[in-house]
């Protein structure tokens, strides 16, 4: 039974005489029990999409020159959604579609409980319902979306719930109802993926059980093998491919949707690596860092905090080393300790032989330029104050390379074409450049101090794939071809597949694996690596053989 | 063309970041406009003696040629008049601002300490003894000011004087803007008083906007003790009543506006302390203030180039305001009687305009207005300056 159906839909942004085509001509077909997945790269106009359905685009900023949006109704008529009013929007939001958002930490709000925020939705959508059945109605709801103990949750606020906790309860908030559609936007992207599988897994048992349709917003192909059942890939507002999901990843055919396929980090060809060099650049012997819990007026240390916790860790020249773990298990606090950016407890750390534990602030900063990292955050990672020849210059005047500012120009340059990034990039303000462009010169800012040792904390996380396969390959030519010795922080599986020669699995600020990233990728010996490998949706060969025809199998099949 | 551009700039040398701001400043209708109100502010005020003054330019009697104005003109004066091309002639210079700033401060100190060791006025000064000259007929030549009264010349010649509107002057003498309680001329007052509403404006918000920002920086960077014993400096600069600091000094040290205006300064910095600290504690974590830390950038270059223009948006609004209220401060202490009594200040003028049973309109436009043009182009000043050191605000500029 069709569900949503969506026809050449064409919504425009702007204002006044200055308009952006963000969707162009779509159509998509929604029917009843099944997912449909939209996938595209940042700015594909993925989310105007949804928006546009459910008409929360902001007022007088947009239009729709084109295109019907019909929600048809269990009686055979249905609404066209793009012409309705506000108050027949307003009657069929919550009702007949439910929404999920992409940030479970910003989508509830924190000075309500979890109790009230579900409650006002049922007062709302469901009138005739008394206090009595609607307290029945959130019980029974969050114990649907699996929140243990739903009496005494719901007198709790936001901030007491977990990232995966919140994204239950919005479920919940979403399915209380009873929608017939669902719209999910990247609803796991801000998650861990041992949560994410969890959660995934879930929005399926939910959606088998009631028969829900869903819109299913993602950027991960991995999430799109293992939940859509039709997928629509998105580029530049358009839909260039859609059909089967096994049809389309095993045998995709628009070269947009093959590119990104071949974007994968387990998917990228791999050059021969060079024979590794035995050098020790880096060595973390049993380094801890606690904070200490203050309490009372005289901010008496009551507890540690263990943020870090006797890791001990070799990091060789010309080598990659992933540190892997779950959000919160220490790994950045780690790479930050190693730094000298934060102080340490115990342990020690050596950089190529000498001992940096406990040099001071002065002693470390010719030290500096050995050492050098890059940031998550593309939106951050360089001042928005200064231009990129600033960025570049002012760490090599400190450390006197160079012996003028044009020579010290002239060597930026360089590194900027180390990084394939045009010369003129210079003189340009980091908010001119896109998140893949920003964290290429934050590599080359780093680069430019020739440091022997490189600190990446999940650089690619922000980026789209083919963005990311870029930078993937440009990290794995300068550690090849200069030797550097480089730590890579992230939670990708795939791109520490295709990264790292040896890979350390953190969880609870210890250290539970180390070893070859083949070695420990085809025999995890920990119970923890075990449950991070199995919950990474992947695209792979054996997952195309599972769900050829399209049966709703088990997920520990589906995942590897 | 980016084969030619990539050659092209290669070229171009890096503006220092200052410069940067101070072209994007300039192109802004607003900043011109606040800039040139100001900028005519501070002529008026350097100039005064000579715009407004009851002793003539050029005098001569009995044959005998003299000039009772430079010879009236006071050691303040003097400091302003060497003060204004010395500020401007140091601005050009090649140097680092810092160097700048110091030798400003260096070359204002030696003025003022020669012009008040060499300069001595006659102590006691009779207006109206140019116009009894004139009126005898013993005067063969003389050039007065284009306002021919002092601003402390009550016009005690001419018998009943007294609060007049500029529309009723009578035929010897001619009030643009009437006269005060006193019989004094508005005009000459108004124009006397520019340099109080400047110095209210650079010294006391100044003062205040450097200690702020030290101290508050210093406080928000490094966090833990050092910001546990800033906040306690803080609290306890913020419990000091102000008002009763100044009639103590006043007590003790006499009169003087420019004291007065230190004093507001040293006090009012724990605003800006608290804004740079909130903005810095932001800061220190973010990924580019990491990255510079991580290239051993040294401390200074961190605070003051990498984190304090990106913390500047809340301070200069803030900035903008200050003034405003400094000055109008001014006019609180004058009305009080803790602040001038015989020289002039706006705010005292605007004071006068309902003081007695009639509404003196033009004590209340004349002042009122300079009060209004000058906050105004202030908060004109530092709205532009907050979107001048915004690089998302100008992105059609290329450095």
């Amino acid at each position: 039974m069709k569900l949503l159906e969506v026809e050449s839909l064409v919504t425009e942004l702007g204002e006044a005489d200055n308009w952006l085509r963000a969707v162009n001509g779509i159509n998509l077909t929604v029917n009843a029990g099944e997912t449909y997945c939209l996938v595209g790269e940042s700015g594909s106009g993925k989310s105007v999409t949804a928006l546009s359905i459910m008409g929360l685009l902001p007022a007088d900023r947009f239009r729709h020159p084109d295109g019907r949006a019909w929600l048809h109704e269990p009686g055979g008529e249905a609404l066209e959604l793009l012409s309705a009013n506000d108050e027949q929007l307003r009657s069929v939001r919550g009702r007949r579609i439910g929404m999920i958002f992409q940030e479970p930490m910003t989508s509830l709000n924190p000075v309500l409980t979890i109790g009230e925020q579900l409650d006002e939705v049922l007062r709302i959508h469901r009138p005739a319902l008394n206090a009595e059945a609607r307290r029945e109605r959130i019980l029974t709801a969050l114990g649907e979306v699996l929140i243990s103990d739903p009496a005494n949750r719901i007198l709790e606020y936001p901030h007491r719930l977990s990232g995966g906790q919140r994204q239950r309860v919005m479920i919940a908030m979403a399915l209380i109802c009873e929608p017939a559609l669902l719209i999910a936007d990247e609803p796991t992207t801000a998650l861990d993926v041992t949560v994410q599988a969890e959660i995934l897994k879930l929005m399926r048992e939910l959606q088998a059980r009631y028969g829900m349709g869903m819109l299913f917003i993602t950027h991960d192909f991995g999430v799109v093998a293992q939940i859509a059942d039709t997928v629509g890939v998105m580029r530049h507002g358009e839909l260039v491919e859609s059909g089967k999901t096994f049809d389309v990843l095993s045998n995709p055919q628009h070269a947009y949707t093959r590119s990104l396929i071949a974007a994968l980090p387990e998917r990228l060809p791999r050059s021969p690596r060079p024979p590794a060099s035995t050098q020790t650049l880096l060595a973390v012997d049993n380094l801890s860092v606690y904070f200490p819990i203050r309490q009372g007026l005289m901010r008496r240390v009551v507890d540690q905090f263990h943020a870090v916790d006797e890791v001990s860790l070799q990091v060789n020249a010309g080598e990659v080393v992933a540190l892997v773990g779950e959000s919160g298990c220490g790994k950045t606090t780690l790479g930050r300790a190693l730094l000298r950016l934060q102080t340490t407890t115990t342990g020690s750390i050596h950089l190529e032989g000498q001992d940096i534990t406990h040099l001071s602030r002065a002693e470390m900063r010719p030290l500096r330029r050995r050492m050098q990292v890059v940031f998550q955050d593309p939106g951050s990672s360089l001042n928005p104050r200064l231009p990129i020849h600033t960025s570049l210059i002012e760490p090599m005047r400190v450390h006197g390379i160079g012996e003028d500012d044009n020579a010290r120009t002239r060597r930026a340059v360089r590194f900027l074409e180390r990084v394939e990034m045009p010369a003129d990039s210079l003189w340009r303000y980091p908010h001119e450049f896109s998140g893949g462009q920003r964290q290429r010169l934050a590599i080359a800012r780093a680069l430019v101090l020739e440091p022997r040792f490189i600190l990446c904390d999940e650089i690619t996380s922000a980026l789209d794939v083919s963005v990311q396969a870029g930078i993937l390959r440009l990290l794995r030519e300068l550690v090849d071809e200069d030797g550097i010795g480089m730590l890579f922080i992230t939670h990708n599986m795939g791109v520490v597949d295709y990264l790292a020669d040896w890979m350390a699995v953190m969880h609870k600020a210890r250290l539970v694996e180390t070893g070859r990233t083949a070695a420990v990728m085809a025999d995890p010996q920990n119970l923890h690596t075990k449950t991070l490998l199995d919950a990474v949706p992947r695209l792979n060969e054996s997952f195309l053989q599972t769900r050829s025809g399209r049966a709703p199998t088990e997920p520990e099949t589906s995942c590897q | 063309m980016t084969e030619l551009s990539a050659d092209t700039e290669m070229k171009q040398p890096s503006q220092p970041w200052t410069t940067q701001v101070a072209v994007s400043l300039l192109g802004r209708t607003s900043a011109r406009i606040g800039l040139s109100w100001i900028g005519l502010l501070v002529i008026i005020a350097t100039f005064s003696p000579f715009l407004a003054s009851s002793h003539p330019l050029y005098l001569v009697v009995d044959g005998q040629a003299s000039s009772p104005l430079l010879l009236h003109m006071t050691a303040l004066d003097w400091v302003w008049l060497t003060g204004l091309p010395m500020i401007l002639a140091i601005a050009l210079l090649p140097l680092p601002l810092w160097k700048k700033f110091l030798s400003v401060l260096v070359g204002l100190g030696l003025t003022a300490m020669i012009a008040y060791t060499v300069v001595s006025p006659p102590a006691l000064v009779i207006y109206e003894q140019y116009r009894e000259l004139e009126a005898t007929g013993k005067v063969e030549t003389m050039i007065r000011a284009p306002i021919p009264y002092s601003a402390k010349d009550y016009l005690r010649d001419y018998a009943d004087t007294g609060i007049e509107s500029p529309l009723l002057t009578s035929e010897q003498r001619t009030h643009w803007m009437g006269t005060d309680e006193n019989g004094a001329d508005v005009a000459s007052r108004m124009i006397h008083a520019s340099r109080i509403a400047l110095g209210i404006g650079f010294i006391a918000t100044g003062i205040a906007l450097v200690i702020g920002t030290i101290i508050g920086g210093l406080m928000g960077y490094f966090s833990g003790i050092v910001d546990i014993i800033g906040m306690r400096l803080v609290e306890i600069f913020e419990a000091i009543p102000t008002l009763f600091l100044l009639l103590s000094f006043v007590a003790f040290f006499g009169r003087s506006i420019y004291m007065m205006m230190v004093i507001i300064g040293i006090t009012a910095w724990s605003g800006y302390a608290r804004y740079v600290r909130a903005e810095f504690l932001k800061l220190r974590q973010q990924d580019f203030v990491q990255a510079a830390v991580a290239c051993g950038l040294p401390l200074r270059s961190i605070l003051f180039r990498h984190m304090l223009p990106n913390g500047l948006a809340p301070l200069l609004v803030a900035t903008s305001f200050g003034v405003a209220s400094a000055i109008l401060a001014e006019a609180t202490l004058s009305f009080l009687g803790l602040g001038l009594i015989d020289d002039p200040s706006w705010g005292q003028l605007l004071n006068q305009a309902v003081q007695s049973s009639t509404f003196n309109w033009w004590l209340a436009v004349f002042p009122g207005g300079a009060i209004f043009l000058t906050v105004f182009s202030y908060n004109l000043l530092g709205e532009s300056l907050r979107d001048a050191v915004d690089p998302h605000t100008n992105r059609s500029k290329r450095a």
